[in-house]
């Protein structure tokens, strides 16, 4: 690979903007609303990208699949939902920040850490990826456990005051994940006598239900989502907060660079997706933070690393996909048979064969991400400006438009009746503070950790010494001790201070 | 005055009963399809063991009661929520006969309407989320959901 053969790569994708620009929008639009998934959009217009030649078909699905992960924020931020669950983690700073009248600055750190993030993280791909398409090789069942065991950890570090209800609700969140056939011999478990639940709890309803359908159920207690002084500030909403907003953005910059590379490892492994790596990202942020106290309350951090790392994730997910012929997650599953049908052959050949597609699948991300940031930043200003709706209006079009988004990733009707009892359980869950964050991530990583821990034993024939006997895992093993003692050694100097003080 | 906890059973109630179901519906089943529920059951059991004995220890002490009051306040809200609750249950009940359209139409004038909007909002609103709803889902991205009077006239 030459820097003629790359400056050629790019340019040929900047003259792709009349295919890249449309899917960003697209891919806006399809993230914005919870349900929709990048795999799905995708799917349904199929027979668009099959007829097409290649280039222009990888070009449409990279920026829309960009454009999603970035956009699945935006309500998170403005209304507290998700729009997909790699979303979900940006709700516990950024909703707060809406509430504070800070709602443009929050989206534009959404939008800068997304795409610098994801920008950071493609080019890096594309100068490391001989080296990484190795990595997904050494994560392997047992170290995945552990990854997934930092996620679980952040179902204790956004507890609060009350770690017990916090427990309670990722305890429930997990059980409910494990809803569904076994891995191994395909039996159901809790079903309720639902074949609709044989494939385990459906994500989109749960998300829906827990965050969306709750949320508007509680909104309806107050005129506005926003107090008098929020309503001010999004009423005269001016360039000047978008402004601050990039301010905030360069004054963070390592912390996008790094965050973003959390979900970049994450993102190797097959399987592993967005959810889980904002969750770590998170997570980790918070624990190496100099205030974790203030997280949740609405600080830039907060939005800031779930928003770098699920974007970081984009390019992570293309690698094994590219590299080793292994999809990293359903949506790259797409893209891999798009590339089939037209005759690529996807493993380290693919390289010396059509570098201009396995590179330039690579660089057409890198570009979609530059598009993107002048395409979706103006937008801030007049997005925020949705927290001035009264809730009399925005509650009943929340439940409805929804409700029906939740019948969208699989088509059944039974996934609109979920989304209505996550909705409820999410409701007293939210009333009686258990925190329905906790819960979807027990729902969202339940079956993952099953997965991998099964897998593990499997391997094993039961012993669970297993987890412990990888080199990389147990390095893995090493820094979630770090990770949990840290805050347990910070509590006590502080305390101690304190004391002598 | 004492703290009313009731509503803060009712997550560990259902917790509870679901992982009582769970621990029924695997007992038969080979021990990788259990280890995982039973060690996430065991957990979820013992942490709401904890949280009724401390509620049961506050209920002793006098300070708290079973009230239920945390999941009904403020009252003026409720009828408004059971209202937009029941609104759901009613679409997604007759979305199969009326069809996205009429039903996101009816509905949701009947949800804006128990909110307390009136006037061309109450009837501009659901006619503009229903062609948004229509031009997305069943246009654009023509999904499998039932379609209805209103679908069939414009196919």
């Amino acid at each position: 690979m030459t820097w003629d053969f790359l400056l050629g790569q790019f340019a040929a994708q900047f003259g792709l903007w009349w295919v890249i620009i449309p899917a960003i929008l697209l891919g806006i639009v399809v993230g914005i609303l919870p349900g929709f998934s990048p795999q799905n959009t995708l799917i349904m217009l199929l027979p668009l990208t099959l007829a097409v030649p290649v280039e222009q078909a990888m070009a449409f699905m990279i920026a829309l699949y960009c454009a999603n992960h970035l956009a699945g924020g935006i309500p998170a931020i403005l209304i507290k939902i998700p729009g997909s669950g790699g979303a979900a983690a940006t709700t516990l700073d950024g909703y707060p920040m809406t509430q504070k009248g800070q709602a443009q600055q929050a989206l534009v750190l959404c939008f800068t850490a997304s795409v610098f993030g994801g920008l950071i993280t493609t080019l890096a791909t594309i100068a490391l990826l001989p080296w990484l398409s190795q990595i997904g090789l050494y994560l392997r069942s047992v170290e995945m456990v552990v990854v997934m065991l930092f996620g679980l950890t952040l179902i204790a570090v956004i507890a609060g005051k009350d770690t017990l209800k916090a427990l309670i609700g990722g305890f429930f969140g997990l059980l409910v994940g494990v809803i569904g056939t076994d891995h191994i011999y395909n039996t159901p478990r809790a079903t309720f006598g639902f074949l609709e639940l044989y494939d385990g709890v459906p994500l989109v309803p749960a998300l829906i239900g827990l965050f969306a359908i709750s949320e508007a159920l509680v909104m309806i207690e107050e005129k506005m989502i926003v107090d008098q002084a929020g309503r001010e500030r999004a009423m005269h909403a001016r360039w000047a907060d978008t402004v601050e907003g990039l301010r905030l953005s360069v004054q963070k910059w390592w912390h996008i660079v790094w965050t973003s590379f959390v979900g970049l490892f994450i993102g190797l492994t097959p399987g592993a997706g967005a959810s889980i790596a904002a969750f770590v990202a998170y997570q980790q942020s918070r624990l190496w933070s100099k205030h974790p106290e203030r997280y949740g309350t609405g600080i830039p951090e907060g939005v800031i690393a779930p928003e770098a790392a699920n974007n970081g994730v984009t390019s992570g997910t293309l690698v094994p996909t590219l590299a080793l012929g292994v999809p990293g997650g359903s949506t790259a599953a797409v893209m891999m048979i798009v590339l089939q049908y037209h005759g690529m052959v996807m493993g380290p050949r693919l390289f010396a064969t059509n570098p201009e597609v396995a590179y330039g699948v690579f660089v057409s991300m890198a570009v979609a991400y530059i598009f993107m940031i002048f395409t979706i930043l103006p937008l801030a200003r007049y997005m925020s400006r949705v927290v001035l709706i009264e809730t009399t209006y925005l509650a009943p079009i929340i439940v409805l438009v929804t409700i029906v988004a939740a019948f969208g990733e699989r088509q059944y009707l039974f996934d609109m009746s979920l989304a209505l009892v996550f909705g409820v359980i999410g409701y007293i869950a939210h009333k009686t503070n258990y925190h329905v964050t906790a819960i979807l991530i027990g729902i969202l990583l339940g079956p993952l950790f099953e997965q991998y821990l099964v897998r593990a034993l499997r391997i094993s024939q039961g012993d669970v010494t297993v987890l412990f006997s990888s080199t990389i895992g147990n390095v893995l093993w090493g820094l979630l001790v770090l990770s949990l003692a840290l805050p347990l050694w910070r509590g006590y100097r502080q305390a101690r201070r304190q004391t002598v003080v | 005055m004492k703290s009313p906890l009731g509503a803060d059973l009712v997550i560990p109630a259902l917790a509870l009963g679901f992982a009582a179901y769970f621990f029924v519906s695997i007992a038969d089943l080979a021990w990788e399809a259990k280890a995982n529920g039973v060690m996430i059951g065991g957990v979820l059991v013992l942490l709401v063991a904890i949280q009724v004995a401390k509620i049961v220890i506050q209920l002793a002490r006098g300070r708290a009661s079973l009230g239920f009051e945390a999941l009904w306040a403020p009252r003026d809200a409720l009828a408004k929520r059971i209202g937009l609750v029941g609104v759901t249950i009613a679409f997604i009940a007759t979305l199969k006969w009326l069809g996205l359209t009429l039903g996101m139409l009816l509905a949701l004038f009947a949800a804006l309407w128990i909110m307390g909007a009136r006037g061309k909002a109450l009837l501009l609103i659901p006619i503009a989320v229903a062609a948004a709803v229509y031009l997305l889902f069943v246009m654009l991205l023509q999904s499998d959901i039932p379609h209805g009077p209103i679908e069939k006239l414009l196919s």
